[in-house]
């Protein structure tokens, strides 16, 4: 991988939005304990994040930090309308379940934070490519971490039953959430860090995390 | 008695540990005393004075345009944003360089936003609790819970991010796993 390369893939791996940043994380913890509640979740991250950023972009650099950050998180919320619409019909039983975490991705770090400190001071194209890899980065742990909580919590995956042997209903709890997550940080740090010694050790640059 | 009573209530209704709301702002506040303190009480500030700006909007908003309702509670924060900074920078125009980052901390996250739609969901459930005076005291207490929250990360801060605990794990991945504990004993008090 090359240097230039290297900022870019940062949002799917190394400077994951929720492994790395922890950034919006209480979808993850309360309501990222079934594959189904996930894939609700990450449409209505994903289209909510994409659209503000990227129409965001247009709002002029020279107004005020703090003017521009309530225009992105009205422009969420607006975006927000539309969103929720169509999720109601791709996913009618899931929005009441999410309940207001549905409405709480659209005030996402991503959106109130990241862009000022990094996606606005890309050029567009790259901020583009960016943006996606840092969405599809949170809509890879949601998943994974979904996956793994509805398969101990309930024993099921995307609603339909598996052959577990052991369940931990803990797991689809909010503890269990936190707890799962403090795992998963740990484990994606660890190897990040036994990738760069590998690196270190052969003469490598390091690239991977 | 009454004391103990409302502590207990603090703890099983604490947005944090129960709905991880404004987990990531308390992993900034509770890095030292000071941020943890002005974030803290803007926080509170946000929950306190939002909340009642939340109950105004709940009854003005026709039931069909329920949608509009995080349009509006932005907006509100964002109202109290440009406030408090306005506040900050006339009357403290020397630290404003310093105080205004807890104001941009502390206003668009799920800690400040969460509480205002936890308040209206309660409310609409049970009907008792839709006033100004409820919408308030809910708000001042989630700014409370907040507080504790991070005092109870703050604890355990400093081993939490020692050398004692394994490197892939020091710091936040630790720190998840002790709120995750904390959270299953409050889980346990309910």
């Amino acid at each position: 991988m090359t240097n230039k390369k290297r900022p870019l893939l940062e949002g799917l791996i190394s400077g994951n939005t929720v492994l790395s940043g922890l950034m919006v994380i209480s979808p993850v913890i309360v309501c990222g304990n079934t594959v189904m509640n996930a894939l609700a979740l990450m449409y209505a991250f994903s289209a909510i994040t994409f659209i503000t950023v990227m129409i965001g972009s247009f709002i002029p650099k020279r107004l005020p930090y703090g003017m521009k950050i309530v225009i992105y998180a009205v422009i969420a919320s607006i975006i927000y309308i539309p969103v929720k619409a169509a999720a109601e019909e791709f996913f009618p039983d899931i929005i009441p379940r999410i309940g207001i975490y549905f409405m709480l991705v659209a005030v996402n770090s991503l959106i109130t934070v990241q862009t000022e400190a990094k996606f606005y001071r890309m050029t567009r194209g790259k901020m583009t490519a960016s943006l996606i890899l840092h969405i599809l980065g949170f809509d890879a742990v949601m998943l994974i971490i979904a996956a793994v909580r509805e398969l101990l919590a309930y024993g099921t995956f995307c609603g339909r039953i598996v052959d577990a042997d052991i369940l931990i209903s803990g797991l689809g709890a909010p503890f269990g959430g936190f707890i799962l997550l403090g795992i998963f940080c740990g484990i994606y740090r660890g190897i990040g860090n036994a990738m760069r010694h590998d690196d270190d050790v052969s003469g490598g640059d390091g690239e991977c995390f | 008695m009454f004391l103990i009573s409302e502590f207990v209530v603090l703890l099983t209704t604490n947005l944090i540990l129960t709905k991880a709301l404004g987990t990531s702002t308390l992993f900034i506040a509770a890095g030292s005393r000071k941020n943890l303190l002005w974030i803290a009480i803007t926080i509170t500030a946000f929950t306190t004075v939002g909340s009642a700006g939340a109950y105004l909007i709940n009854g003005l908003l026709p039931e069909n345009f329920t949608d509009l309702r995080l349009l509006l509670y932005v907006l509100i924060i964002g109202v109290l944003y440009f406030a408090l900074l306005s506040v900050l920078y006339f009357t403290d125009g020397k630290s404003f360089g310093t105080t205004r980052k807890y104001v941009h901390v502390s206003a668009f996250n799920c800690a400040v936003m969460g509480t205002l739609f936890t308040i209206s969901e309660n409310a609409d459930a049970d009907t008792s609790l839709n006033n100004i005076v409820s919408f308030i005291i809910r708000g001042a207490e989630a700014g409370t819970g907040f507080i504790l929250s991070a005092f109870i990360l703050m604890a355990a801060f400093k081993i939490l991010n020692s050398k004692e605990v394994p490197a892939a794990f020091r710091g936040f991945p630790a720190m998840l796993v002790y709120l995750g504990i904390i959270s299953m004993a409050m889980y346990a008090l309910v």
